[in-house]
């Protein structure tokens, strides 16, 4: 597949200075208040390129150059106050900054893609505005709530007590940056190459990692149109079943927070109710969600579904963090509400989507998987399943290859020990 | 000699069955009533006869095309259906519930034009003032119920299948012959935004017509609907010590006089009085036996129902049974509507208000009177107003006595007519039951015995447009 004709480069060491990030949101203000002004210009400027592109076919150069340095500069003062990048940006949108974006020459475009070009943008103005980067100037980030966003205040709080940005939370920012960029690239008439929202795609390379908790998004990407027109009603049993199900994970959950409290490690049985419910969640949740598409079974099995939990084995936790759990949690459910956002958004889209075409796209499959697996990690940390604390981001199996081909499985984490 | 045994056997259980019907049957209305003929001309103006039947005889072509759709779409299911267990991770069980779903999602996406059309009419009539968009989404959030309850008995009898094969009926019947039974008891707690009667009046009216009909422990509770619907109603629920009255606050709002509330409260009275809710559970076992076994029978060239791809075999041959046992399902409800009519008047005493209140109904409602007979057969649950009508002359001239006033009426209260209430949209109630569709027929197996026998039909609120009043 070709690259995307905006591409994002990161050239961060995750190191941060307290002072700067302390009085980050000040130090940006003065940016801020240059990307208005600029933005004002870059408006005008953009009605003029979508004229001229109407007309023409094609971007004109001086437009293309200025629209692509605003954009540059956006993406790098967005960088800086979500501490996805540390040094203090330049005004004038040039290249080489830590995380700055390649924007492609001007080619010639569809016209009717130009004319329309509000209308198609409106499903990836939605999706960017859960990922917090869809008004013009990634303004979400004044209301909040978006995956920007909450990286952004919780690296904040990371960066002041380490001095460094936890990548996970770095990558999380610089994904919602990513699209965000594709996205306005492409209401700039910079290119009419619709904003990808593969985590893979969006970001280029993603680190390698092996967490005890994980998710594999396979399956193909075809789409029943009946069952996804009846989605929400066909996982009513399962969502009851769910609930019923859900009542006794919680006793066990309390008896195996006291357990492992007294012995260091959850007892196995306890541990394995808890996998085998976390896995039957993930099952029903990625059906509703139209990240998989058969209708999954109701007992949880393992490697039953195309959408697994792969849930390494329990080993000893430390008590300190067996104690705190659920205050230790509490940054990680923040991020798993903002990803809970993306997943409902792509859910939606992917509904209307897979009803037209048969199919689910599979940058959105992706992307909600993505989210997916932040649950899923959420979900084993909660449960006890591991005191591994989830990561954020994005990321590839540590023992699997390059980029999935399209229908493929989304890279992925080690299957469960038998 | 093995078909002597089974002959026997069948011979058995078929004098079982007539004799469980023959006791469920059974009536306090007196056998040799002598209801007088009532003609609808005496009752009713000729414009309203015209205007009332030709608004009936729309919806019922459009109901029966409604059928014969849901069978034709029912039939294909059957067919081809199986084709879609490639969209299921589910196993045997799981793959079989969701093709319970998704037959029912076909059947529902076929009969949509049908309720729309229908929504037109009553909202063209006035009869109804829905909009299409909420009796949309309450259809579809309605569809939801269904699944939910497909879900569970597919469960239970695909479980039974793979446990016993040939014999899965004989055992599935009582599960969900229990599972009604619980419904029926539990099912008053699930009913929202109930309190008790408010109006002191209506209170001691309803306390010492409790005891009249030997009732003196069963409340009656008043549930606020009016969000939802103008339709005044009424519902007998519940069994044993869950057993109350429920009257929709609809009917409390000053357009029924306190002696038509009164009417009302002994009829629903009437029904728990004659364990109305536990003789529904009776009919729905007489139901169920024999239905489970022909399912049983015709999905065997699949497999049988352990296997998922008998189910829309399965879907086909149960609705079409629960279909060809309509007219049967409804001189039940007519009977049991009838005898607490009956119930009503011998602890009123009050002729001349469940009369007013009758013919109110019929007029407010555009209910046809006197309806065709096919059409009586197949669409009418509650007896016609005529019937009622001629039930209640039938009442005075055996107990002329009682033809003055009623016991305890406020010397005060102008007279019961239908005056007050004509004119308005809906008044509602003893309406013949609008639909029978898979999924409120198919919802009959809780709800034909868990619930209500009511004033009207068992309406859910949300329900009312397909079950408006008469």
């Amino acid at each position: 597949m070709d690259s995307h004709p905006i591409q994002l480069h990161i050239d961060d060491d995750l190191s941060r200075t307290r002072l700067t990030v302390f009085f980050r949101l000040l130090l940006a203000l003065p940016h801020l208040l240059w990307v208005a002004l600029w933005g004002i210009a870059a408006f005008v400027a953009a009605l003029a390129n979508w004229v001229l592109t109407l007309i023409g076919g094609k971007s004109p150069d001086g437009l293309h150059g200025f629209l692509s340095s605003y954009l540059r500069y956006v993406t790098h003062v967005y960088a800086y106050l979500s501490l996805a990048a540390n040094p203090y940006p330049r005004p004038d949108g040039r290249p080489g900054y830590p995380v700055d974006v390649e924007i492609a020459p001007a080619v010639r475009q569809n016209r009717w893609s130009v004319g329309f070009r509000i209308v198609l943008a409106v499903p990836a103005l939605v999706l960017g505005g859960q990922l917090g980067a869809a008004t013009f100037e990634y303004g979400a980030g004044a209301r909040g709530g978006g995956l920007i966003q909450a990286a952004a205040v919780l690296g904040w709080f990371a960066i002041l007590a380490r001095t460094s940005m936890p990548r996970g939370l770095r990558d999380a920012a610089v994904y919602g940056i990513a699209y965000g960029a594709q996205l306005w690239a492409y209401l700039f008439m910079l290119t009419d190459r619709y904003p990808n929202s593969d985590p893979a795609r969006a970001l280029g390379e993603l680190p390698a990692r092996e967490p005890p908790v994980g998710l594999e998004a396979g399956g193909e990407l075809r789409r029943s149109r009946l069952t996804v027109f009846f989605r929400v009603l066909l996982a009513l049993p399962h969502l009851v079943w769910l609930a019923l199900w859900g009542v006794v994970a919680l006793v066990a959950v309390i008896a195996s927070w006291v357990a492992t409290l007294f012995t260091g490690r959850p007892p196995q049985a306890l541990w394995r109710f808890l996998a085998r419910y976390l896995r039957y969640q993930t099952h029903v949740y990625a059906y509703l969600y139209l990240i998989a598409n058969p209708f999954p079974g109701f007992a949880g099995s393992p490697a039953s579904y195309p959408v697994e939990a792969l849930l390494a084995q329990s080993g000893v936790q430390n008590r300190w963090k067996v104690a705190f759990r659920i205050l230790l949690a509490i940054p990680a459910i923040i991020v798993a509400g903002a990803y809970s956002g993306v997943l409902w958004t792509v859910a939606v889209l992917a509904w209307f989507a897979a009803l037209v075409t048969g199919s689910m796209p599979e940058g959105l499959r992706n992307a909600g998987a993505l989210a997916l697996g932040y649950g899923v990690q959420l979900g084993g940390y909660l449960l006890l399943l591991t005191d591994s604390y989830p990561y954020s981001g994005p990321y590839v199996r540590a023992q699997t290859g390059p980029d999935p081909s399209p229908g493929g499985p989304l890279p992925a984490l080690a299957p469960e020990p038998a | 000699m093995r078909l002597v045994a089974k002959a026997t056997v069948i011979a058995v259980g078929a004098a079982l069955w007539l004799l469980a019907a023959h006791l469920l049957w059974r009536s306090s209305v007196p056998s040799g009533l002598r209801a007088p003929r009532i003609e609808e001309t005496h009752l009713f103006t000729a414009a309203f006869l015209r205007r009332s039947s030709s608004y009936e005889r729309f919806l019922e072509v459009e109901r029966l095309l409604a059928i014969v759709t849901l069978l034709v779409v029912l039939a294909l299911y059957a067919r081809h259906g199986q084709r879609l267990m490639r969209e299921s991770a589910a196993g045997r069980v799981g793959t079989g519930i969701m093709l319970g779903m998704l037959g029912f999602a076909l059947v529902w996406l076929a009969e949509l034009p049908f309720d729309l059309v229908a929504v037109w009419w009553e909202r063209r009539h006035h009869v109804s003032h829905q909009g299409y968009v909420p009796a949309l989404i309450e259809s579809f959030i309605g569809l939801g119920g269904t699944f939910l309850f497909i879900s569970l008995a597919l469960a239970v009898s695909m479980a039974l299948a793979g446990l016993t094969r040939r014999w899965w009926w004989a055992l599935a019947s009582p599960v969900f012959v229990g599972l009604a039974l619980l419904s029926t008891f539990a099912g008053p707690y699930l009913v929202p935004n109930t309190h008790p009667l408010h109006d002191p009046a209506v209170r001691a009216d309803a306390r010492a017509l409790a005891r009249t009909e030997g009732e003196p422990r069963t409340p009656v509770l008043v549930q606020d609907v009016r969000r939802f619907t103008t339709a005044p109603n009424a519902e007998a629920v519940g069994l044993g010590p869950t057993r109350r009255v429920i009257l929709w606050d609809t009917l409390l709002d000053g357009r029924f006089s306190r002696r038509e509330i009164r009417v009302v409260t002994a009829h629903e009275l009437g029904h728990l009085a004659h364990h109305h809710p536990l003789k529904r559970v009776g009919w729905l076992a007489l139901f169920l036996i024999p239905a489970a076994a022909l399912v049983a029978l015709a999905t065997r060239r699949r497999g049988g129902l352990a296997r998922a791809e008998a189910v829309p075999v399965a879907l086909f041959v149960f609705i079409a049974l629960e279909l060809v046992t309509l007219p049967l399902w409804n001189a039940v409800s007519r009977r049991e509507e009838s005898e607490a009519d009956w119930s009503a008047l011998r602890a009123t005493r009050d002729p001349a208000a469940a009369r007013a209140a009758f013919e109110r109904l019929a007029t407010t409602s555009l209910s046809d009177p006197e309806p065709p007979t096919w059409a009586y057969v197949l669409d009418a649950d509650h007896p016609t107003i005529a019937q009622r009508i001629a039930m209640v002359e039938a009442w005075r001239r055996r107990a002329p006595e009682a033809a003055g006033e009623p016991p305890g009426r406020a010397a005060a209260e102008p007279a019961a007519g239908g005056a007050r209430c004509a004119g308005q949209e809906r008044c509602s109630s003893g309406a013949p039951e609008r639909r029978y569709s898979s999924r409120t027929r198919l919802g009959a197996l809780a709800s034909q015995a868990s619930t209500t026998t009511s004033v009207s039909s068992p309406t859910p609120i949300r329900s009312r447009r397909t079950r408006t009043a008469g």
